[in-house]
């Protein structure tokens, strides 16, 4: 028995004994699922990411050095697919929704899925100003969650700082024509002129998209809304702020059932604050929320009607080498997401993505480093803030890759089952239809190898902290700081 | 010693943090803030306890701040005595004729001031002996009713440009 190296590439080395052989470092290829390759498909958005510091909450374009520069109220911070995956909902930080509709697929033409077109925009939240404490409430969409469709009707929740709102999107495509006593414009006809008997009738017009606020759910929330999540009942959800978690029917607006309430009696106790929360997806007594200190609690609303005490709670023991002035930040969870299935749940921190088993409490079956190299940066991260950025993670429709976003307008996706890894970028360069994505790398230390970014040369301004997976298809959803950018895998 | 630099200047940041979430929009964001009382706790801790003896300022030792210095790490100085000049060390501009109970006071409370937003997350109670410092975080309850801004400003320290002053004062 004998070994044989052989040098592959720069980058690879192929070692072989007998009839094995094994690559090392594994194979890098375009990686994230069964070897998909990414193409862009479109980019919806101003022109260019740079955003200038408005007047905050003022929506204006101003014109420098030649290129148009959008104000704040741009800034997307939501973003999330409907049950179908036909809709896709934006939300931004003017208080804005923007709803995306995929064209239906031509049957004929099969090179790409259906191309996403706007549907409907509407202003869903305005500023508030709280005058007994003379806070004003930012009117920045938090979360959009969809509801499944019932009806024609579409239904979504939307939510600020502090109140939620039910929205009706509803289609218009014919009206009424032919009143008996009424013109056209609407007003009434002089009775005297009335001399025969009309019946209106139906007739198409051009299509209109209304939407109508049907519930707002307010005054609930003394702190800052961070989640909202709806059962697996269709009856009712939850919204939590840093401190509480309420539980809301969807046809009551004037009450709701507080179900968790971690505020202590003595503020200055405080050690830590609820950083989101989500309802199981098929157990609608079961619900998790995730902490600051890296923490999620699994409650059941069975047990009690306060759930201040978990049925599980999921921690992994701090590395103790990895011991910083910022530990503790970096450890707060910012996102949690159930799998599809309801067996696992994913929770993201600062430098990486863990999945937990349900059934295990002690430590997570797999941890993703999304970009380990800003460990030893963490210091200048927190002086320019950047270590407080929240960033989402998602699950795709099988539950086989999940996908979170970094900097320089990079993001990252994770095989599960090949424990590949690959990292895309979204940005105009590659702004043609169908072209392939380039994997990109970013080089830690030592010496840059072509076409790798060292992290010197990271753009932190860029920064993806909103991503969505369609639940059916390879469609994914990339947002940066005004731009929403959407790809698809490689149709042959 | 580069640790002790380290965490000072974190503990400025820190502060300056707090400060700029009292103004920005939307109102104050406890996570946020919750996030930075504990950096700010985890720096005063590595502070207040590397020793670097040299760095000491001269001066009486007294037991007046010392108190409000609660949970200093075992084995460090005696109490009123060189911990209390800790924070003050960085002082260039400060000239050392300062009366020593003055200057005793005044980084007592600047340590108070500290302790008051490391070990606790609200500052409206009286944690220092001085008083006057319920603003020091008042802004944290200010989902609750929150006290009226007290600026203090009738300490001696607020008149020094230490930086640790300047810092204080925007409270």
């Amino acid at each position: 028995m004998y070994f044989v190296l052989r040098r592959k590439s720069a980058l690879q080395v192929k070692i072989q004994w007998g009839p094995m052989c094994i690559y090392f470092p594994p194979t890098v290829g375009a990686g994230g699922g069964n070897d998909i390759q990414w193409c862009f498909s479109q980019v919806k958005g101003a022109v260019d990411d740079d955003v200038a510091e408005g007047a905050s909450g003022i929506r204006f374009l101003t014109w420098k050095w030649g290129a148009v520069h959008t104000s704040e109220a741009d800034i997307i911070s939501t973003v999330e697919f409907n049950h179908s995956g036909e809709l896709l909902a934006t939300g931004d930080k003017g208080g804005r929704v923007v709803i995306f509709q995929q064209e239906q697929e031509n049957k004929i033409q099969s090179h790409s899925r259906g191309e996403y077109n706007v549907y409907s925009t509407f202003q869903s939240h305005e500023p508030e100003f709280d005058y007994l404490k003379s806070l004003e409430i930012e009117e920045k969409i938090n979360k959009i969650r969809w509801l499944p469709q019932k009806n024609a009707a579409q239904f979504l929740l939307s939510t600020n700082d502090k109140t939620i709102k039910l929205w009706k999107i509803s289609e218009r495509d014919k009206r009424p024509e032919g009143y008996n006593l009424k013109e056209e414009d609407g007003r009434y006809r002089d009775p005297t002129t009335v001399t025969t008997l009309r019946v209106p009738v139906f007739r198409p017009m051009d299509l209109m998209v209304e939407a109508s606020p049907r519930r707002i759910f307010a005054n609930a929330h003394t702190y800052h809304i961070n989640s909202i999540s709806i059962n697996s009942d269709y009856e009712t959800y939850l919204s939590a702020d840093d401190l509480r978690i309420n539980l809301w029917h969807l046809e009551i607006t004037d009450r709701s059932f507080n179900i968790v309430d971690i505020k202590p009696a003595n503020m200055e106790e405080l050690t830590e604050v609820i950083t989101a929360a989500e309802f199981h997806p098929n157990s609608c007594n079961t619900f998790v929320y995730s902490s600051s200190k890296g923490t999620i609690r699994l409650c059941d609303m069975r047990a009690s009607a306060l759930c201040d005490r978990h049925s599980k709670l999921f921690e992994e023991p701090e590395d103790p080498s990895n011991r910083s002035f910022f530990s503790e930040i970096i450890s707060s969870i910012s996102d949690v997401k159930f799998s599809h299935s309801g067996r696992y749940m994913m929770t993201r921190d600062y430098l990486s993505v863990k999945i937990w088993d349900l059934n295990m409490e002690n430590r997570p079956v797999e941890t993703y480093q999304v970009h380990e190299y800003l460990r030893s940066k963490l210091c200048s991260l927190y002086e320019n803030d950047c270590i407080f950025d929240k960033f989402e993670c998602c699950w795709n429709g099988s539950d086989s890759v999940v996908m979170t976003g970094s900097y320089n307008n990079f993001f990252r996706m994770f095989d599960r089952n090949t424990k590949r890894d690959i990292t895309l970028e979204a940005s105009r360069e590659n702004n043609k239809p169908r072209t392939v994505l380039k994997p990109r790398k970013v080089c830690a230390s030592g010496k840059r190898k072509k076409d790798e970014i060292s992290v010197d040369s990271l753009d932190f301004n860029k920064k993806i902290l909103h991503t969505a997976w369609h639940p059916k298809e390879n469609i994914i959803a990339v947002a940066t700081t005004n731009n929403l950018y959407i790809f698809q895998d490689k149709v042959n | 010693m580069e640790f002790k630099l380290e965490a000072h200047r974190i503990v400025s940041i820190s502060l300056g943090k707090i400060y700029n979430s009292r103004v920005q929009r939307g109102g104050i964001k406890l996570h946020k803030n919750l996030l930075v009382s504990l950096v700010l706790r985890s720096a005063r801790q590595v502070y207040l306890s590397d020793p670097c003896p040299s760095l000491y300022l001269a001066g009486p030792a007294g037991s007046r701040g010392a108190a409000g210095v609660g949970g200093g790490p075992a084995g460090g100085p005696a109490p009123g005595s060189s911990p209390l000049k800790k924070p003050r060390r960085n002082s260039e501009e400060q000239p050392g004729g300062a009366a020593a109970a003055e200057e005793e006071m005044e980084t007592g409370n600047v340590a108070n001031l500290i302790s008051i937003f490391g070990s606790s997350f609200s500052g409206l109670l009286r944690k220092s002996p001085g008083g006057g410092r319920e603003e020091a975080e008042g802004e944290e309850s200010g989902p609750e009713a929150a006290e009226p801004g007290q600026i203090c400003c009738d300490k001696p320290v607020l008149r020094d440009i230490n930086p640790w002053s300047t810092a204080i004062v925007a409270f």
